[in-house]
């Protein structure tokens, strides 16, 4: 495996990852930008609109038999929240040319399709084609009113809300109903006009070989847009609220749902990453342990680190009388940490587990992509390896006081109708 | 012990295939350049497989509904501890899944794989139950079953299927009620366990960063040999009519969900996957979405990017499922039919069809560059008594007819079934 990184422009980083084990091609793109409720629903429309046509494929139709016929290649965007940030993201994947039947030139026809989506967009009257333009939005509006339809990221969503009132992290990754509403096809053309003058921009190229025709294709395109762009923070740590705020909502769901959103201040990620999994991130882990598998309450409970925000969050589905009790025990167990209570065993298996991640990273070209974009925003390129060892540095010491850091800002309750007080 | 290397000709990707001594079949594929490892240990025992005998009964047996789950719950725990645990000393992240018609058990990791193995092939022949620990698994699995009521996409599949089958037990939730597991003890496990957790009823897959000639050696230690007691499942009569032909269920959902199931005859084997995948091509010539049907529904706001499809087979079942969100799913239904109709007077286009295939193709040569999918592909082939690379050979000898016959032969309007979750009334007026 090679991995290298330039700059091709202003604020434009472009890494390649070459490993000659894979069998196809994969290209991603993120641009990086402010959270704000004014401009997310149009850079996410925006985004939708890249790939469902472009100024040569001009309808889903050309678009899919192109891609279809390279042997099932995709274009797809995405949009994502890190922090305070938006993340808006394009990518592309394709088998290799070795495995084309009849000699077709697959990567030469996929760079079309990409610059062509990137930068020669499907445009009329100023604004991306209307066709395109309704039928994003439409998606968009679906994709909001659906959140609600899976009752456990619908939970971690509304606990973000309550944990980052006030901060950009508190909108939607993809902007409001309202918002996405007032977007137009103009206005979502402006919006990706935007992003490519300023947004922060990192492209990965994932690939079996090298290719120059990828760095060409985007250092000649971006030479032509005036740049103006400046560096975006990655983390934002959230202030904790000076008491706990605690929000219950009535859904006439079966089984109920809890969210618990600690903060920290600390610095010492690594030792918060290592907590997290000792707390509620592995099988073994004392929220499963205790509040699953000793006490019999849940079928999950576990924690997640936002690194960005500095935060752990629990989350946990359970019979309404047993709310109180699956509190009070995920309460307890963090005590549990902050006054030293961790076996040996428990920091160990927790360690093999990330190292396990670790060293997995490099078996899908996605891997490579998340693994160095992370270690972009974390502000250096590590190995695995190297980050690993990072973590296998954290001592016990180091353990509780992160847990003693911690302070529960917020709780999120989905009650059930009978449960509702 | 029968060793042989299966090859594909097509990708030139292999296999190993071993018929062990113990009578379990494995199969291993090496992986160079992969950092990690997968294995899956599986039996051919689902939920629907409810009602059974071995030679030596005179009768049937039929246990609760959710045993096979329950099972592979209750299998994690040792004598002396937890499974995780053992994962947990060695960084694997071990896991286990039942579905309708096969329980597996699993392993990924980057290091340590022989130990994992080895755990692997220990706790699953190692069985412990108690009343103690039968018990205490009660609350977990009540709570799994209500996070599942609470998920409309698992309501509107089994919902179908409870409109879809009259008699056959796959219309019944996986993780059963909580009024049948209520009625599982130790000696049901047992009794199952012995039945179905017999070396010739099971297969293992491995594949990633490993070494043949290691694995089998683990293999030689761990594996005990087993007598095969001619195990026989039983499913009643199935007739191919529906129960209903819709059902509507309302839930706290932001978005209405829909799916569209077609009964189709069940079949086995080699005939099973030829009909999967001549069923999936069918699908795809339907509702591509560069179609016609796709472009009007996406367009007039019918259906949104969730629209998908998915063949849904195994003992004794096969249907093709259309779904996703939508405020008119009727209209889907009457597009879908209409579709029908028309493909099977007019015929498949050949354009498409061509497309189709390559797009199969070109999914068939990412699947085999993922030590995970390598290793789903070579348990699902295995237990089902085909070959690795038999769906590629397949699949390059399909043609438009095969699949003309199938949307002729088994998508008719008498078999099909549309099944809705809707926004609860409150959901409507918020």
């Amino acid at each position: 495996m090679n991995y290298k990184r330039k700059i091709i422009g202003e604020n434009i980083g472009f890494s390649t990852v070459t490993d000659e084990k894979f069998n196809t091609c994969h290209l991603n793109i993120r641009l990086i930008t402010e959270l704000s409720d004014d401009t997310a629903a149009a850079n996410a429309i925006a985004m939708g609109c890249l790939v469902y046509s472009n100024s040569r494929l001009k309808t889903l139709k050309e678009m899919s038999e192109q891609l279809s016929s390279l042997y099932g290649a995709s274009v797809s965007s995405s949009v994502s929240k890190r922090g305070d940030l938006q993340i808006a993201g394009f990518s592309a994947s394709w088998i290799c040319n070795r495995f084309a039947l009849e000699n077709e030139d697959i990567d030469g026809k996929m760079f079309e399709i990409i610059g062509d989506c990137l930068f020669r967009p499907n445009i009329a009257d100023g604004g991306f084609e209307s066709e395109a333009f309704r039928i994003n939005r439409k998606e968009l509006l679906d994709r909001i009113d659906a959140e609600l339809n899976d009752k456990r990221s619908y939970t971690i969503t509304q606990a973000s809300k309550i944990a980052f009132a006030g901060e950009p992290a508190e909108n939607p990754e993809s902007g409001t109903r309202a918002s996405a509403e007032a977007v137009t096809p103009r206005s979502a053309y402006e919006a990706y006009l935007k992003l490519l003058e300023s947004a922060q921009i990192e492209i990965f190229f994932v690939a079996p070989a090298e290719n120059s025709n990828v760095e060409k294709l985007f250092s000649d395109s971006f030479s032509q847009i005036k740049r103006v762009s400046r560096d975006y923070p990655f983390r934002s740590v959230s202030p904790v609220k000076p008491q706990p705020e605690n929000v219950s909502e009535e859904i006439d769901v079966r089984q109920c749902k809890i969210a618990l959103t600690f903060k920290s201040d600390s610095d010492d990620s690594e030792a918060l990453t290592l907590l997290s999994a000792i707390y509620g991130g592995t099988p073994v882990s004392k929220l499963f342990a205790n509040v699953r598998e000793r006490l019999s309450l849940c079928y999950y409970c576990a924690c997640r680190y936002n690194k960005s925000k500095n935060v752990i969050m629990v989350d946990c589905g359970v019979e309404k009388n047993n709310i109180g009790k699956a509190s009070e025990e995920i309460l307890r167990q963090l005590d549990e940490i902050r006054q030293g209570n961790i076996a040996e065993a428990e920091i160990q298996s927790a360690l093999l587990a990330l190292e396990n991640s670790c060293i997995s990273v490099g078996d899908t070209p996605y891997s490579y992509v998340s693994w160095y974009f992370e270690r972009f925003c974390c502000g250096e390129i590590k190995t695995p390896s190297e980050y690993f060892e990072s973590l296998r540095g954290v001592t016990k010491d180091r353990l509780i006081k992160a847990a003693a850091s911690l302070k529960l800002d917020s709780t999120y309750h989905m009650l059930n109708k009978e449960t509702a007080q | 012990m029968k060793k042989e290397i299966l090859t594909s000709k097509h990708t030139g990707d292999s296999c190993i295939h071993v018929n062990h001594k113990s009578g379990l079949d494995i199969y291993i594929c090496e992986m160079p350049g992969f950092s990690g490892v997968k294995a899956l240990f599986g039996t051919d025992y689902g939920s629907v497989d409810t009602t059974f005998k071995v030679a030596a009964d005179t009768e049937y047996t039929t246990v609760p509904m959710g045993i096979a789950h329950f099972l592979e719950h209750k299998l994690f725990e040792n004598e002396d501890c937890g499974v995780f645990e053992l994962y947990a000393a060695t960084g694997a992240a071990g896991n286990a899944f039942t579905s309708f018609d096969k329980t597996c058990y699993l392993f990924s990791c980057s290091k340590n794989y022989t130990e994992n193995l080895k755990i692997l092939l220990d706790f699953v022949q190692k069985p412990f139950f108690t009343k103690e620990n039968v018990d205490k698994e009660q609350g977990i699995i009540g709570q799994e079953i209500q996070m599942t009521n609470d998920n409309p996409e698992w309501r509107v599949l089994f919902n179908m299927l409870k409109c879809m089958y009259h008699n056959h037990p796959v219309k019944i939730d996986i993780a059963g009620t909580a009024e049948s597991i209520a009625q599982i003890n130790a000696e049901l496990l047992y009794k199952c366990y012995d039945t179905f957790y017999n070396l010739n009823n099971m297969t293992l897959a491995i594949a990633g960063n490993i070494n043949a000639d290691e694995v089998l050696a683990i293999c030689d230690e761990m594996l005990r040999p087993c007598e095969d007691k001619g195990l026989e499942t039983f499913f009643p009569d199935e007739p191919l009519t529906v129960v209903e032909h819709e059902i509507r269920e309302r839930q706290p959902v932001g978005a209405p969900i829909f799916q569209l199931g077609f009964k189709c005859a069940p079949c086995g084997g080699y005939e099973l996957l030829k009909k999967n995948l001549t069923a999936a091509a069918a699908c795809a010539v339907i509702c591509d979405t560069s179609s016609e049907m796709y472009q009007k529904l996406l367009s007039g706001g019918v259906i949104n990017s969730s629209f998908g499809f998915d063949v849904f087979c195994g003992d004794g079942y096969f249907a093709v499922i259309f779904g996703g969100e939508s405020e008119s799913p009727e209209t889907v239904r009457d597009e879908i039919l209409g579709e029908i109709s028309r493909i099977k007077a007019n015929g498949v286009d050949k354009k498409l069809f061509s497309r189709i295939k390559k797009e199969t193709y070109g999914m068939s040569i990412r699947e085999l560059n993922n030590v995970d999918a390598v290793a789903a592909l070579m348990l699902n082939s295995g237990m089902n008594g085909v070959k690795p690379y038999d769906s590629i050979d397949i699949i390059s000898e399909l043609t438009s007819g095969d699949v003309l016959d199938f949307i002729r032969n088994e998508l008719s309007e008498d078999r099909l079934v549309l099944s809705i979750i809707d926004r609860t009334e409150e959901m409507i007026q918020s």
